[in-house]
């Protein structure tokens, strides 16, 4: 890896994780105040993750193995946060089990 | 007038409290002469580089750990609805701890270090990073951690109650004592000396204290936010699961480059690119809360701090930890200023800002004050922020110079090394880091100032909903 | 639910967390055993009698340590026990004047000073120290400068007068020599020796 390749490499990599930030964000704010434009912008934000992803596929020296593992994450970063909040609103609908 | 916690556990809390506070002022003290280092070297004749640091990072171990302790003291009797038992020997702990760590500090500073013998090691410095603390003082830190585990055990025994939590918080204690033992011995073989350091450095900061934090934030939740208990233990054991089950062989990152075998590279690389995710759910739950929430809480400094917690664990730990995870991009960052980057974000998203919310949350409810809210915790969680935001960004830049000559143009070499540090990059990287940190300093005084007197000054604010429930002092 | 019920989770993660630390165990084992002194990543103590350089793979072009041929330590050759009995006083020498604290060992450590995995084989001992310290081997000029570094500085951020004794710094110097064979997995990467 030369250096103008590590510099590059990782910033593609922090963005690839910065970008579905935005998107679990988004989203859930989407989500939140029941604003559709919210969800739009969030899935230009993992649009934006997902050219992210193939930038370190096609322009980082990493090895394939780790590039994999990239495309396989971006898919799971889809997932995430939806899951997570349908996960939240069944679990918050819960009748009470125990008692203090 | 300010009425007193209904126990004793919950004053000594808040001693541990008062402690934590005045040890993370001493830590940014510390933190503002080592970077005034990098920028005029020698610039405090007599106590070299070395001693700042470590009073920098050891203050940053023991505030932490202090937050952590004043925490569960405050929280556990709301949870057993009785004082702690021992309560007697917690008291005379505190007062050793302090003077313990007191004692430490003057040493650090008037001996600093000594020849290379074992008894410099009992007496002066130890010399391994975090737990530089001479060997007598690391006898009473454990016997503290031993005191306090008799505390939270002998309660439950005695209670006859035992919730998950209770469990959790528990089995997390018996590792964090176990592993402080590695703060002893003095193995010859680097490597091996290594490795066995990284138990202790990565499953205390990245495995048992996230479950302590966990439980505090769960006991929080039922005993002063009135969230209800199965679903803040069904939300404790996925977190347990999740942090647990990356971080254990998530170690795998430290073993890069200490002479272990190459599997590592694969099996660290692997589970530490997998910790974003159960961060972004942790961002997700927050902005979820958030919504419940509507923003109208009675607690705003200890809400938005919470919230700083989870968007800040993802960016440093997430983002900044992922930028440097992979082996093939550690090799080059490992070890530079990008790597303390890293480590001040994500030190500070993970733990800082939790116990700030701990702090406010206690304070709310010793106080009995129906609103908190007001001008100057603003103030302070802004320049605490902006000034943790520009240190990290200042350090970005920084290690990424130092990456790129010292390290992949260079080859490592003395003279690569010298030749990154006096780059103009770097050089002004330095700069903006001592600015921000100067900026964090000033938000520190603002804090203490609120914590001194939120709840306590006249303010004019639009009632809130109540949040304080399950005080067993009403 | 199963997923709303505590104890499904519960169990996962008392299931999860086991699985990972007997998985942790068994590599536990098999890393100490790798990086034991005179293990296959660890030398052992008596390379310092040898000469040793860094250099790439030829096949994977990963740098690890080349050992050479014999050579004098402070002119003398190292038995395994006077050898083993040094790297210990080098250890506590190095602890005890909290040399993490400034540098960094396998890049652990503090950032203010160079990392020393592979100081002992630095070309500015020979270039710079060895004709400054008027000293005829590396192992004398590394002395040397331990004993008196702010006389021997090469640049503003000096290293500060530890007072290391004579017997410190050649253990010191022979714990570095030592180190610098240790396998890393390439780290750092392309270090130059000459």
């Amino acid at each position: 890896m030369t250096a103008v390749e590590l510099i590059v490499s990782s910033l593609l990599l922090g963005g690839f994780v910065a970008a579905g930030g935005a998107y679990g964000i988004l989203l859930s704010l989407g989500h939140a105040l029941r604003d559709a434009r919210w969800r739009r912008l969030a899935l230009a934000a993992y649009a934006v993750q997902c050219i992210f992803a193939v930038a370190v596929v096609v322009f980082t020296p990493l090895d394939w193995w780790w590039k994999l593992l990239i495309g396989a994450s971006d898919a799971a970063y889809y997932f995430v946060p939806p899951m997570t909040w349908r996960y939240l609103i069944s679990l918050h609908d819960l009748p009470e089990e125990s008692s203090r | 007038m300010i009425a007193q916690p209904a126990y004793e556990s919950q004053r000594l809390g808040m001693k541990y409290f008062a402690a934590a506070i005045t040890l993370f002022g001493v830590m940014i003290v510390a933190g503002l002469a080592a970077a005034a280092s990098y920028v005029v070297p020698g610039f405090l004749p007599g106590l070299p580089f070395s001693i700042q640091k470590i009073l920098h990072i050891d203050t940053l171990i023991i505030w932490l750990l202090m937050g952590f302790l004043g925490s569960i003291y405050y929280l556990l009797p709301l949870e057993y609805k009785r004082d702690l038992v021992g309560m007697k020997l917690a008291n005379a702990v505190f007062w050793i701890f302090c003077g313990t760590v007191a004692a430490v500090a003057l040493t650090f500073i008037f001996v600093q270090i000594g020849p290379g013998t074992e008894k410099t090691l009992w007496l002066v410095n130890q010399g391994r990073k975090y737990v530089e603390a001479p060997r007598w003082a690391s006898v009473i830190i454990t016997i503290g951690i031993a005191v306090f585990m008799y505390n939270v055990i002998a309660t439950a025994v005695l209670a006859k109650r035992m919730t998950g939590v209770l469990w959790v918080l528990i089995a997390d204690l018996v590792p964090l004592f176990a592993l402080y033992l590695i703060a002893f011995p003095a193995i010859t073989n680097m490597s091996a000396d290594q490795f066995w350091w990284w138990w202790l450095v990565h499953f205390w900061v990245e495995a048992t204290w996230e479950v302590l934090m966990a439980c505090i934030v769960a006991i929080m939740l039922m005993q002063l936010l009135n969230t209800k208990r199965n679903i803040v233990e069904t939300w404790l054991y996925i977190e347990v699961a999740l942090v647990l089950g990356t971080g254990v062989l998530g170690i795998g990152h430290h073993y890069f480059w200490i002479g272990a075998p190459k599997y590592w590279m694969g099996i660290g690389g692997l589970f530490s690119a997998l910790e974003p995710l159960p961060l972004l759910g942790m961002v997700v739950h927050a902005i979820y809360d958030a919504g419940e929430h509507k923003m109208q809480v009675a607690n705003r400094p200890a809400f938005f701090w919470m919230l700083a917690e989870a968007f800040g664990n993802f960016i440093g730990a997430g983002i900044w930890g992922f930028m440097i995870t992979l082996p093939q991009v550690n090799m080059f960052a490992h070890g530079t200023q990008w790597t303390a980057s890293h480590g001040h974000f994500a030190f500070w998203g993970a733990y800082g800002c939790g116990v700030i919310t701990v702090i406010y949350l206690a304070l709310q409810h010793q106080r009995k004050a129906e609103s908190f809210n007001g001008t100057a915790w603003k103030w302070g969680f802004g320049m605490l922020n902006l000034g943790m935001i520009g240190m990290a960004g200042a350090l970005l830049v920084s290690g990424m110079t130092q990456a790129f000559y010292e390290r992949a143009i260079g080859g490592s070499t003395l003279s690569a090394f010298i030749a990154a540090q006096q780059n103009p990059w770097f050089v002004e990287g330095m700069w903006m880091r001592l600015a921000s940190g100067l900026l964090f300093a000033g938000g520190y005084f603002v804090l203490v100032y609120d914590f001194l007197t939120i709840g306590r000054r006249v303010e004019v604010t639009a009632p809130a909903a109540p949040v304080l429930s399950g005080s067993a002092g009403d | 639910m199963a997923f709303g019920d505590p104890r499904f989770w519960r169990s996962g993660a008392i299931s999860s967390i086991a699985v990972m630390v007997v998985v942790l165990v068994m590599l536990t084992a098999n890393t100490l055993a790798s990086m034991r002194v005179g293990g296959k990543h660890v030398p052992p103590y008596t390379i310092i009698n040898y000469s040793i350089d860094y250099q790439p793979n030829a096949d994977t072009g990963v740098y690890q340590p080349v050992i050479g041929a014999p050579q004098a330590f402070f002119g003398k050759t190292y038995s395994p026990s006077e050898a083993a009995a040094t790297m210990r006083e080098g250890k506590l020498a190095i602890q005890s004047h909290a040399c993490m604290d400034c540098h960094t060992f396998f890049g652990n450590g503090a950032y203010y000073a160079p990392d020393l995995t592979r100081a002992w084989l630095d070309p500015a001992w020979k270039n710079v120290w060895m004709p400054m310290t008027q000293s005829s081997t590396r192992e004398e000029a590394m002395a040397r400068f331990l004993m008196a570094p702010e006389k021997y500085a090469t640049w503003s951020r000096k290293m500060p007068d530890l007072h290391i004794s004579r017997n410190e710094a050649v253990s010191i110097v022979a714990y570095l020599k030592w180190l610098s064979a240790v396998d890393t997995n390439g780290f750092p990467n392309g270090f130059t020796t000459k």
